[in-house]
């Protein structure tokens, strides 16, 4: 029995093991997409229904988090008003977070452009994501570990709001519910594979710029991604993309992307035949040519 | 080999049972052997557990489990048996003299060149004759072969269905008007009533908010800012590299990117490659607004569309 | 009692078909052991599990782009209008009883198949073992390559998904690009311009499960004729020589180590089968030629295609009422023809150089053939570069680095690369030569002190496998004692099991 495992194999089955291992590891669906932080998402505007709430207002829960109210027996994309009550704590974290390089009227700086008539949900999305406050702005900013938790974000997105009341991408509530799942399929391939790929994993653009991987992102997030079209993202207004269709896109994203169906077994970072051939050439080819080594001589 | 076996019928005398070459490699066998057995019994158990997995579930984790471990544990019972449990060898064959003798081979040769030869160069004109027969019989029953598969192209690989006035629909065949898009917006159309239709595939973005009264915005090369109209541009989707949809739009840098092979267009400058392997610009389709405000182009396509061909001047 | 069935089957079938002559030449037939010879049969049993599981694929598949609309299980496409092809792939993933399992290894096992050739065809390479008289294995070898690639290829797309639909349209416009004859070419293989009449897709069918296997079965048949023929080279060694071959008979041991490989492969297979998945094409969903997803790559052995139509500049010649598209012609049609019509001939360019018209059963250590060596390292470096080339935007978005850097890094690399590996791999054969005592297993000294306190060392006993013990190589004994000497009955008797 020691002899089939002779010293002869360790060295050739230790380095196809580490390289499979390191590339199965590297293609796990479950590690962080490269050179992006594990962020712990706070919770997304939820559309549990309180007592007495008018529709789009929101309550004030004990625990300080934000809770929504949909309107009832509506399915579909709403769009949020944030109460006057944001605004003025807004101000404060807008002037100690954000003034240094956006300016003290948000009007921009040669460190960070103007910010008025973007919206509250463009805000929301920019800080939600944690890719502001940004440290680097030579380069595209990275989804992080936000620095404000849910509160504090809106309220800083009311204050920005309130410069230009009623412009700009509004924050959204997305109700899933209902949500034509085949549509979003299609709506999805059409518009966002191209960038995002199929699989929303995320790829490089030109000009050291990428589109990030889909897999982290809230409903909210994602329609506000669409309406404001960060970045080199371009802009899908109601026009191009309806709110109904816009809300099948999320939920497809978040149901089908984010949750693939991996039937066939590891999904290998769902970036096609590239995992493919590493794990079948390294494991693959790799573990007969072992087997070869053990059934043959040396001599 | 023991000296007492009688000789018999065949090439050599029988060998010993206890010629080394005969023993098991294995120095100890029954152990070999007991780790075979286990190994095939693993193996007998295996597949017995893909056909478990087969009618319980609907599991292609369970059945490759069971199948796989299966055949890679009778498999390795097996192997170890031949490896360490038979006759160690080494064995050994002669190779034979591999050509034939050179009297063989200059009968052969004398066969073909002297009968061949005493009847072709009497007959040569039957000889001559058979070939070009057999020549023209290959070449025109490559004919079906080649021609029958399908058209010729003749004047497809030129034409598109983008007409005079063809009014933009998106893909579910709803009319494009001036104000659906935004800013850095960018979207799929087709002429009406051929959506989905890959030689016209085109696409529509955006690059300013100007009304029907502003200047208009100017587009390099020269003489094309009128083929934009109110900030909307639009170009040919097929990449004039491979004939990819060049769906990628970055509205911060004006490119467009195809994502099979990574040629940048520049959007504002009539989608010149810049960087890549796409050779020529994507073709722009001249755009102009109706009154109802409904996006139409102004004409078709001043050349043809997609990758590069012969015929193409 | 079952030696004499078959004593008696077997004059049977030698009385109806003269068998046992041949038949017993062939079970006496030695196979070397070393275990770089195995590797062709990774390949051929990768095929058996590739033409079993295709069968299997072949009673399920529609090859028609004839439009339905889905109703299988997969709810993301419940009520999409896809072709039929598309349909009758996704629902034997979803809803045939290990449909799922046996499509999956289909393809696990041709990018094994393919892999598997590779090294193959390596060893035969740097070992010298295409020479005479061997040149036709090699020349049929290297087709068998040719044909899996282009048969890999049309299997893959037959799904009619985005993403090998994408592939397709690379395809279409590559015909096209050749001058004169290629718009002809492309519209009639696809009944059309560009996507055609459909009829693509059955096209691609009958010649991915017909055609195209018969030539590889035929060739293959070839393949092992020839090896039967003129036996297989070994390595030299003790009692090794040209004229002869030292191993294991093919009955009943070689059989034994064989049918067990061919169960590990399958083995192999089928696990990557289940527990990996490849090629998900209900996330992909149907090829409609105005989609696209980025990250798109063909399968590892296109790779090496996609990656030189990435890296070459956009050239295209224009004149006299013409296009001829070098950026698609060169490195599409030009550079494989190059490099395969290289691999044929390269047994003949070899003896020519080397003015060595000898027989040749031996075979060489690479590093006894410094330029075959270098030759064959800068071409394999330049396929691993160009190979490569083909995940620029993967590798970018990776190493999060620019792409157009990553680009022109492999316009550089693929011309540089190959040189330097080429001269690394030059000196490091001619010093490898030049060290004592190289190729032979070192035996280690055992240092022993002795009370007086002197080192003194002796060298370890040899290990199994070290060659000093070895046996002399035998003919394969034809008859057997196998009743022990002490239970012989008087001389003269023929002694045999009852």
């Amino acid at each position: 029995m020691r002899r089939l495992f002779r010293a002869r194999y360790a060295a050739p089955a230790a380095l196809v093991g580490c390289v499979g291992l390191v590339g199965l590891l590297a293609f796990s669906p479950n590690a962080a997409p490269a050179g992006v932080a594990v962020t712990t998402t706070l919770p997304a505007l939820t559309t549990t229904a309180t007592t007495a709430t008018p529709a789009g207002q929101p309550t004030q829960s004990v625990s300080g988090a934000l809770n929504y109210a949909a309107p009832s027996n509506q399915t579909g994309l709403f769009y949020a008003q944030l109460p006057q009550a944001f605004i003025a704590p807004g101000e404060a974290l807008f002037a100690a977070n954000c003034a240094s390089c956006h300016g003290p009227a948000a009007l921009g700086t040669n460190l960070g452009p103007n910010l008025q008539g973007l919206g509250a949900g463009t805000v929301d999305f920019w800080v939600s994501t944690g890719r502001m406050p940004l440290a680097n702005s030579s380069v595209q900013a990275t989804r992080k570990p936000p620095r404000f938790n849910r509160l504090q974000t809106l309220e800083i997105a009311a204050w920005v709001q309130s410069l230009t009341p009623g412009q700009g991408t509004q924050v959204p509530i997305v109700n899933t519910n209902d949500a034509d799942l085949e549509a979003g399929n299609t709506l999805f391939t059409l518009n966002c594979a191209a960038c995002h790929t199929i699989t929303g994993a995320g790829d490089a653009l030109a000009g050291g710029a990428y589109a990030p991987t889909l897999h982290l992102a809230t409903l909210p997030q994602i329609v506000e991604a669409i309406r404001s079209g960060p970045g080199n993202m371009p802009r899908f207004s109601e026009g191009n993309i309806t709110n109904t269709e816009a809300r099948d896109i999320a939920a497809y994203v978040s149901g089908v992307i984010q949750h693939p169906v991996n039937r066939g077994g590891f999904g290998l970072g769902g970036i096609g035949p590239v995992g493919e051939g590493f794990v079948g050439l390294l494991i693959g080819v790799g573990a007969l040519m072992l087997v070869c080594f053990w059934i043959g001589d040396r001599t | 080999m023991s000296d007492d076996a009688p000789r018999l019928e065949g090439p050599l005398p029988p060998a010993a049972l206890d010629d080394p070459h005969l023993q098991p490699y294995a120095k100890h066998p029954e152990r070999a052997q007991a780790v075979a057995a286990v190994a095939m019994v693993v193996g007998f158990v295996g597949f017995i557990g893909f056909g478990v997995a087969y009618w319980v579930g609907d599991n292609p984790q369970w059945e490759a489990v069971t199948l796989g471990g299966g055949l890679l544990a009778l498999g390795f019972g097996v192997t170890a048996w031949g490896k360490y449990l038979m006759p160690q060898g080494p064995f050994e064959e002669e190779r034979h003299e591999f050509h034939s003798t050179e009297a063989e081979r200059e009968a052969m040769t004398a066969a073909v060149t002297e009968r061949g030869g005493m009847v072709l160069k009497r007959r040569r004109l039957l000889g001559g004759l058979f070939a070009l027969g057999s020549t023209a019989m290959g070449i025109v029953l490559l004919f079906p072969l080649i021609r029958s598969l399908g058209p010729k192209p003749g004047t497809t690989l030129f034409e598109t269905n983008w007409r005079k006035n063809s009014q933009l629909v998106t893909l579910d065949g709803r009319p494009v008007r001036v104000d659906d898009l935004a800013v850095g917006g960018v979207l799929t159309v087709f002429p009406k009533g051929h959506t989905g239709s890959s030689q016209d595939q085109v696409i529509l973005i955006r690059l300013a908010q100007l009304g029907p009264l502003d200047p208009p915005l100017v587009i390099h090369p020269p003489g094309r800012t009128d083929w934009g109209v109110q900030g909307y541009v639009a170009y040919s989707k097929m990449c004039t590299h491979l004939g990819c949809p060049v769906g990628l739009y970055q509205e911060q840098t004006q490119q467009l990117v195809c994502p099979c092979h990574q040629s940048i267009f520049n959007v504002q400058s009539g989608c010149i490659p810049e960087f890549g392997p796409a050779p020529r610009p994507l073709p722009q389709l001249p755009l102009t607004a109706d009154s109802a405000g409904n996006l139409r182009s102004q004409n078709g396509f001043n050349q043809a569309v997609g990758p590069g061909f012969w015929e193409r001047p | 009692m079952i030696d004499e069935t078959i004593d008696r089957s077997l004059r049977w079938l030698d009385d109806r078909l003269g068998i046992a002559k041949g038949g017993r030449t062939f079970l006496d037939k030695i196979f070397p052991d070393h275990w770089s010879f195995m590797l062709g049969e990774i390949a051929l049993y990768s095929f058996v599990v590739l033409l079993a599981t295709g069968v299997f694929l072949s009673l399920y598949y529609i090859p028609s782009a004839h439009e339905v609309v889905y109703h299988g299980s997969y709810v993301p496409l419940r009520g999409q209008r896809v072709s039929e092809a598309y349909s009758s792939s996704v629902s034997l993933s979803f809803d045939v009883k290990s449909g799922l399992l046996m499509r999956q290894a289909h393809h696990w096992a041709a990018d094994i198949f393919l892999g598997s050739i590779a090294v193959h065809m390596a060893r035969v390479f740097f070992t010298g073992a295409f020479r005479k008289p061997r040149e036709f294995n090699w020349i049929v070898g290297v087709s068998m390559l040719i044909l899996g690639i282009v048969n890999g290829f049309l299997g893959y797309s037959l799904p009619d998904d985005l993403v090998s639909g994408t592939g397709i349209r690379i395809a279409y416009s590559i015909i096209e690009s050749i001058p004169l004859v290629g718009s002809y070419l492309g519209t009639f293989l696809f009944g059309g311009n560009y996507p055609g009449n459909g009829v693509i897709i059955p096209r691609f069918y009958i010649l991915h499960v017909l055609i195209v296997p018969l030539l590889l079965i035929g060739l293959l048949a070839a393949h092992l004729g020839l090896l039967v023929k003129q036996k297989h080279t070994q390595f030299k060694g003790k009692g090794k020589t040209e004229h002869n071959v030292v191993g294991t008979p093919m009955f009943p041991t070689f059989i034994a180590k064989t049918t067990g490989f061919l169960f590990m492969t399958s083995a192999v297979i089928f696990l990557l089968g289940g527990l990996a998945q490849i090629n998900p094409i209900w996330q992909f969903g149907q090829y409609e030629p105005y989609q696209i997803s980025y990250a798109v790559q063909p399968d590892w052995y296109m790779g090496w295609l996609d990656g030189a139509l990435r890296i070459m500049p956009s050239w295209e010649w224009v004149g006299w009422g013409h296009t001829i598209p070098l950026e698609v012609f060169l490195p599409a049609v030009i550079f494989p023809g190059l490099i395969f019509n290289i691999f044929i001939v390269w047994p003949f360019i070899e003896s020519r150089h080397t003015k060595d018209l000898a027989y040749h059963n031996l075979l060489d250590r690479p590093r006894d053939r410094p330029l075959r060596t270098a030759a064959g390292v800068a071409m394999l470096t330049l396929l691993f570069m160009v190979f490569f080339a083909s995940s620029t935007d993967v590798l970018a978005n990776f190493f999060q680095v620019p792409l157009v850097g990553v680009l022109w890094f492999f316009r550089i690399a693929v011309i540089v690369a190959p040189v330097i590996a080429a001269v690394v791999a030059y000196k490091i054969c001619n010093e490898m030569r030049a060290a004592e005592g190289i190729g032979k297993r070192k035996r280690p000294q055992i240092v022993t002190r002795s009370s007086t306190g002197e080192y003194s060392t002796t060298e370890a006993e040899p290990r199994p496998g070290d060659g000093v013990d070895e046996l002399d190589a035998i003919p394969v004994p034809t008859y057997i004692d196998l009743v022990p000497p002490e239970l012989a009955t008087g001389a003269g008797v023929r002694r045999v099991m009852r």
